[in-house]
């Protein structure tokens, strides 16, 4: 399989390919050290602190090597999709972001824009604009809970305390904006749920005139620290030939050196109206992709400035679309007009209706390529919903990064491919 | 962002800004009155008192809330105040289990066998709604309330609850083991 | 496009949503497959959905009840009344969404139909990622794949009886005194 992608790399991270055969999500003993009779199998299992949720790793270990490893998910499955389909399109709209918990909005997002590919629907620029500076937002919260979780278990322990003093202040100017913390519920089908309130721009500012020094900060903890390099370079090599076969996205593959970004190569919202870089190194380890999450940090930083420079000039300019069939009427309407109040109280009783069909819809999520595929029959409630969620892929790499590893560098690798274990499940 | 003015003049209006005189809430009230009807001895009163300022959670974080659970630890919302910084990644060294998340039907299983591995006394907070009563997924997957696999003292509300709530739950459970009230285990088993 | 009528198996080519599915006959899948990923350059394998279409049409949806501009009075022989969506060719449809990661990324869905209990080719020597995906499917659906190495229960429990995602299966839960719907 030849690589047609975009890549900087210098020559490849290793030859040919360690997925392992049959199975290219299990690592299977070699049998000559089996017979050794010295494998140990240990179960790294679903309550510990180190895995990020509730993953369970069958480890068969020789010594401190890795020879052996299957991983058991499902730990967390909570059906989504089965009951997104018993509830209308509005009220569907919740589960969505309780998949990715830790990058919500990002879920929030891929549901509702695949609901609007569906109905063809407009939105209006200002909504626009601040679906881009809140996705935007998610993306630095998701990295910063990332940083934090991940360098907490290499032994970094105080990187968690910085990385959530600013991950305060981006929830700080979610509850501003929407009003609650988590799972904020701000996206609806053709816009924003309400208005951006007074005051949210000047705090914006705030927060991004702070953030660069605090990613500053992060870097001279770890950047050129010698237990980190030892600890993160060379470690759970993923080439790109072997990455786009087992279906990587986001910063692993961009850790290995594929400039692979869905922002940039199908934009959506205002991403071709943004100026910012997509950042990828070659090297293709746990190093790498933790230097794309930081420099991924800036450039979202950035991102939210220019939105910012946009959305002042929008005061006073709608936050939804108009189409009545499928947005509520403003409610000073429902005194004096007919055709909202029936609107109104056919879309709150049984919900709009979205054309028959089917739309997959994708966006680049802070893990990589978020997607949503949505099947309508016409009603008002989902035929099916299915959810690409990236790290379920990426959890498919954790056999091929761990050849050649030892315990240690397992924590690394599988805290290096970010994987949320609620969208791993869902 | 650092605030540097107090609430008050900052038009914040909650009820014990305004009312400074006032006075303990009804449920102060109640855990006054249980102390003195239990009638503890200053020895009891000593325990109670060390095991509840230094109650150290188990890391059970399953999902959303487990990280409302993180920025508990976090500096803004310190529970090293309360003593409980330490999470142990041992349910054997731990007192206090945070279920946070939503326990499927898979989970259910290692679920309870952390929480027999847990020495006495200890003590189960249901964090969120899905471990209160399942939340907002009421299917086949997820198991209706963590408090029909393990007694439960508290429980926390919230999708998920702000820190400040889970605090708020802690300090009840605070409360009620310096009052007296027993461990969950001892008073109910789990529910059918 | 006609650039795929070169594709084995192809039945019909559907343009919706500006998105193009590929329509292809259940048992030359894996050529397909080989075809998209070596001839047109669709390289990564972005999501495998399946779809349950038991009762599709038949309770109380009757379809779009109109548009920003209003109903459509202009569509013969329907009064401007709903459509009715068109019964699906057998109960399981199953969608490969692929991707090209490339220099020109595009988009393509490959689509085929299955019955019940009717086993479908793996790709998983195509796309090494369809592992957990199709484990998935066979979990949640009961879709068997034929080669698959390791076809065991990935989400749910390994004694879990029945595929929850189907149409036959309930919801499950707790009967709750308020709700007036599921």
């Amino acid at each position: 399989m030849t690589a047609t992608a975009p890549t900087r790399s210098r020559g490849p991270v290793y030859e040919g390919s360690r997925i392992p055969y049959p199975i290219p999500t299990v690592l299977k003993t070699p049998a000559d050290i089996e017979a050794t009779g010295d494998v140990m199998m240990v179960n790294f299992g679903p309550n510990h602190p180190s895995t990020h949720g509730v993953l369970r790793l069958i480890v068969d270990l020789y010594g401190e090597d890795v020879t052996g490893l299957a991983a058991v998910i499902g730990y967390l499955h909570t059906g989504f999709e089965k009951n997104m389909e018993h509830k209308t399109w509005w009220k569907a709209i919740p589960y969505a972001p309780r998949m990715d918990y830790v990058s919500y909005q990002n879920n929030e997002y891929v549901f509702v824009g695949a609901v609007e590919k569906l109905l063809d629907l407009e939105i209006p620029p200002k909504a626009v604009w601040m679906r881009t500076l809140l996705l935007e937002l998610n993306r630095i919260h998701s990295h910063l809970v990332w940083i934090g979780t991940s360098a907490l278990e290499l032994g970094a322990i105080s990187m968690f305390w910085y990385a959530f003093r600013e991950r305060e202040q981006i929830l700080d100017l979610f509850e501003l904006v929407a009003g609650y913390r988590m799972h904020t519920r701000y996206f609806q089908v053709g816009g924003l749920a309400e208005d951006i309130p007074r005051g949210f721009y000047p705090e914006a500012r705030k927060f991004c005139d702070w953030m660069p020094n605090a990613i500053d900060d992060y870097e001279t903890l770890l950047t050129r620290n010698k237990i980190w390099l030892e600890r993160t370079e060379g470690i759970g090599l993923l080439s790109i030939d072997d990455a786009i076969a087992l279906g990587q996205s986001g910063p692993v593959l961009r850790g290995s050196g594929v400039d692979w970004d869905v922002r940039k190569a199908e934009p959506y919202l205002a991403y071709h109206q943004v100026d910012f870089r997509v950042p990828s190194f070659p090297e293709g380890d746990v190093y790498a992709r933790y230097r794309v999450h930081m420099a991924e940090m800036r450039e979202s930083v950035r991102i939210v400035e220019q939105c910012l420079d946009r959305l002042e000039h929008m005061e006073g300019e709608p936050w939804i679309a108009d189409d009545r069939k499928v947005v509520l009427p403003p409610r000073e309407e429902l005194h004096t007009s007919m055709e909202s109040l029936i609107h109104h109280f056919k879309i709150v009783t049984e919900g709009f209706r979205v054309p028959e069909g089917e739309v997959y819809f994708a966006i680049e999520s802070p893990r990589g390529e978020l997607g949503c595929y949505v099947c309508s029959d016409g009603g008002p409630k989902p035929w099916r919903v299915k959810f690409r969620a990236p790290s379920f892929v990426a959890l498919q790499a954790t056999a091929t990064c761990m050849t050649d590893a030892l315990i240690a560098d397992m924590i690394a690798i599988v805290g290096s491919l970010d994987t949320v274990m609620g969208e791993v499940d869902r | 962002m650092a605030l540097d003015k107090p609430l008050r003049e900052l038009g914040l209006k909650s009820e014990r800004l305004l009312w400074p005189t006032k006075g303990p809430s009804k449920f102060e009230d109640e855990v006054n009155d249980l102390e003195q009807k239990v009638g503890l001895t200053t020895l009891a009163k000593a325990v109670a008192w060390a095991q509840t300022n230094s109650m150290w959670p188990d890391t059970f974080g399953l999902a959303c809330c487990a990280i409302e659970m993180m920025s508990i630890v976090a500096g803004r919302y310190d529970i090293a105040r309360f003593g409980m910084e330490p999470f142990r990644g041992s349910p054997r060294q731990a007192d206090l289990l945070i279920v946070s998340g939503r326990v499927s039907h898979k989970m259910a299983a290692p679920l309870r066998q952390i929480y027999d591995q847990m020495l006495e006394p200890k003590w189960v907070i249901a964090m969120g709604a899905c471990a209160s009563s399942g939340g907002m997924f009421n299917n086949y997957a997820i198991v209706q309330s963590v408090d029909k696999i393990v007694p439960v003292d508290i429980y926390v509300p919230g999708c998920p609850p702000r820190p400040e709530q889970l605090i708020e739950g802690i300090v009840r459970l605070h409360e009620a083991v310096r009052a007296g009230v027993p461990p969950a285990y001892e008073v109910r088993s789990v529910a059918s | 496009m006609s650039e795929f009528d070169a594709l084995p198996g192809l039945v019909d080519q559907l343009e919706r949503h500006r998105e193009t599915t590929l329509v292809v006959e259940l048992v030359s899948l894996v050529d397909a497959a080989l075809h998209l990923r070596d001839e047109a350059g669709f390289n990564f394998l972005s999501d495998l959905t399946a779809i349950d279409y038991l009762g599709w049409g038949e309770k109380e949806v009757s379809g779009y009840i109109g548009t920003a501009a209003g109903r459509d009075l202009n569509m013969p022989m329907t009064q401007g009344y709903q459509v009715v969506p068109l019964p699906k060719p057998k109960r399981f449809a199953l969608n490969y969404h692929l991707l090209s990661v490339s220099d020109r990324p595009r988009r393509i869905r490959l689509q085929t139909w299955a019955d019940e209990g009717e086993p479908v080719p793996t790709v998983i020597r195509v796309w090494p990622t369809a592992d957990w995906h199709e484990r998935e499917q066979f979990d949640l659906m009961g879709i068997v794949f034929d080669g698959h190495p390791n076809l065991q229960r990935i989400l749910l429990d390994d004694d879990w009886d029945g595929h929850p995602l189907r149409k036959d299966y309930p919801l499950g839960g707790e009967p709750v005194r308020f709700s007036g719907e599921a």
